[in-house]
């Protein structure tokens, strides 16, 4: 349940910053406010690494053991910004909304089934149904954007 | 080709919350949380090299307008401990929900400045059928 909540806000933390990035864009453009939001990231991660009890604990010799593929998650990040960059703008917010979210499931759906080795029916019907909770919303918005 | 774009961003960023649980479980959350910044920061770096895209000013700029970049901190540290008790696809649909609620108050009071866009009661239907597939994804 407390990971079920952390899950939600951690969609809400989203939406807030996509707001707060949005001004800043909207005013040095996006690639530079994307700079600062790692510069600021950085900076305040690294704080609160020192502040946890994980800076005590830390063991370099455990580094070694990380495979390189696993540190690339930031370089994922920033294409994601960069293809949304060019996304955006061209592809009405309805259907990029969608079409990001169906990538996102059936993708994690895969990536479950590797993971924990047999496939969930469960998620594959729940998802379906997220996905038309969805749409409904979004069709809904559409209707007022007419 | 603009929709397949859109679809492919949807991979990688599953891609990526799976590459990035992998990081925290081998090298602690906080610690990650800073290698992901630190490869973040150098990738948008390269980006902005070719161009003029260190050419801004910044004069002027509320200081709170920086801030989206702390609060990623806690979307990433969210997402790392999600995937670690739950796998991606359902702490997905759990964001996706965090989402929509987050933009419909936001949205209803005209947060941040935010223009007021009143809530459509029709919109509980949505929110509902997506609150079922997530109890679905989670029970089932």
């Amino acid at each position: 349940m407390f990971y079920m909540v952390i899950s939600v806000l951690a969609g809400v933390s989203i939406v807030v910053a996509r707001i707060i990035n949005a001004a800043l864009a909207s005013r040095i453009g996006t690639l530079q406010s994307t700079f600062f939001n790692y510069i600021t990231g950085l900076t305040f991660s690294f704080v609160f690494l020192l502040i946890s009890r994980e800076a005590v604990n830390l063991q370099p010799a455990k580094f070694g053991t990380i495979p390189v593929w696993a540190c690339t998650g930031g370089l994922l990040g920033v294409i994601v910004i960069i293809l949304s960059n060019f996304t955006t703008p061209r592809v009405p917010a309805f259907y990029l909304t969608l079409l990001i979210f169906i990538g996102q499931l059936f993708a994690g759906i895969l990536i479950d089934y590797f993971i924990s080795g047999d496939i969930s029916a469960g998620k594959i019907i729940g998802g379906i149904l997220v996905l038309a909770g969805l749409t409904y919303n979004l069709l809904l918005d559409r209707k007022r954007g007419d | 080709m603009y929709n397949s774009v859109s679809l492919f961003i949807g991979v990688l960023i599953s891609v990526m919350i799976m590459i990035n649980g992998t990081l925290s479980a081998a090298s602690g959350n906080y610690t990650a949380v800073v290698i992901i910044h630190l490869v973040g920061l150098l990738g948008i770096i390269i980006a902005m090299l070719p161009g003029k895209a260190f050419r801004f000013k910044l004069k002027g700029i509320p200081l709170y307008l920086y801030s989206a970049g702390t609060i990623g901190i806690f979307t990433v540290l969210f997402n790392n401990m999600g995937y670690a008790a739950l796998g991606v696809s359902l702490p997905l649909a759990l964001g996706l929900f965090g989402q929509l609620l987050a933009s419909l108050v936001i949205d209803h009071f005209g947060l941040f400045q935010m223009k007021k866009i009143r809530f459509e009661k029709k919109k509980f239907m949505g929110l509902a059928i997506i609150f079922a597939g997530i109890l679905v994804m989670a029970f089932l």
